[in-house]
């Protein structure tokens, strides 16, 4: 089996780790995992790398999630691949923007691995 | 008519709110189970402070303090690491933390939820400092035990339309 190349963009080092770990605990295997700590840094990495799967924060510094979700299509980069917004914001308002954004996914922080399991695996159409 | 939250700060302020969102996070995020405590917790020496702010409807801020060895305890719960100081990571999980209290809290009150934002976390360490915010509208300080240690939750709120 190939394997599942992930992108998790956060400006939290420790929220990458967990996000990872979640990935891992729902059976992404085998995982290769590439972490940006902002919006920019995510899209220059998707300039040089294939990703199947990405994993975005949206309160960052400088570009938040969901200008990073906008520059991603308006640039072009990842065509197809899932997006998954981790989020504190909850509101219906602030889901409601990230999917006319271009979002497949909403995951609220706290958040279990069994949630990131419900909302990642059908976008990879892993059973 | 513009949306105000001023008739509902018997909502917006309910003390069980708070009591609840520190429950799902530091259950959900931690594993681990807290419990309100009946006085004021004693934070002394070396502690980290985490602060998030709110803006919108409601401005004021979302603080934990905690001591540098809960503080360890906590950072090494939620990222499966042991931690010796309190270093960048330990400071970083605090004020992830506190910054996903603030979320949950908010989270609550529907019309807050979608008409507060949330600044990025910003953490304070050292020992014998004082956070002084000016709460005119309400303040909540409640103080909880953690494992053989304790930390202290505080909603401010400055401005409230």
């Amino acid at each position: 089996m190939s394997d599942i190349r992930a992108l998790i963009v956060d400006d939290s080092s420790v929220m990458r780790k967990i996000v990872e770990r979640a990935l891992r605990q729902a059976g992404l295997d085998p995982l290769v995992v590439h972490e940006a700590g902002s919006g920019t840094e995510g899209l220059e990495l998707l300039r040089s790398r294939q990703v199947d799967l990405i994993l975005s924060d949206i309160n960052m510094p400088l570009m938040d999630g969901l200008e990073f979700l906008r520059q991603l299509r308006a640039q072009h980069l990842a065509p197809g691949v899932p997006v998954v917004m981790i989020t504190t914001e909850s509101s219906e308002e602030h889901v409601k923007q990230a999917i006319l954004a271009g979002a497949q996914g909403y995951i609220r922080k706290p958040f279990t691995a069994e949630q990131v399991k419900e909302r990642v695996l059908p976008l990879l159409h892993v059973v | 008519m513009a949306l105000s939250l001023r008739a509902s700060l018997h909502l917006v302020s309910d003390p069980r709110n708070l009591d609840a969102s520190v429950d799902e996070v530091f259950q959900m995020m931690l594993g681990a189970n807290c419990q309100r405590s009946a006085g004021p917790a004693k934070i002394e020496g070396e502690a980290v402070t985490a602060v998030v702010g709110f803006c919108g409807l409601l401005t004021g801020a979302c603080i934990l303090r905690a001591g540098n060895a809960a503080a360890i305890e906590m950072a090494g719960r939620m990222t499966d690491m042991e931690f010796d100081a309190v270093d960048d990571i330990v400071k970083d999980a605090i004020g992830e933390i506190c910054n996903i209290l603030a979320g949950a809290w908010k989270g609550k009150v529907p019309d807050l939820s979608a008409n507060c934002g949330l600044s990025v976390p910003t953490v304070i360490t050292g020992r014998d400092y004082y956070l002084h915010v000016h709460a005119p509208e309400f303040r909540l300080n409640h103080a909880y035990s953690f494992e053989e240690t304790g930390f202290t939750v505080s909603i401010v709120c400055d401005g409230l339309q």
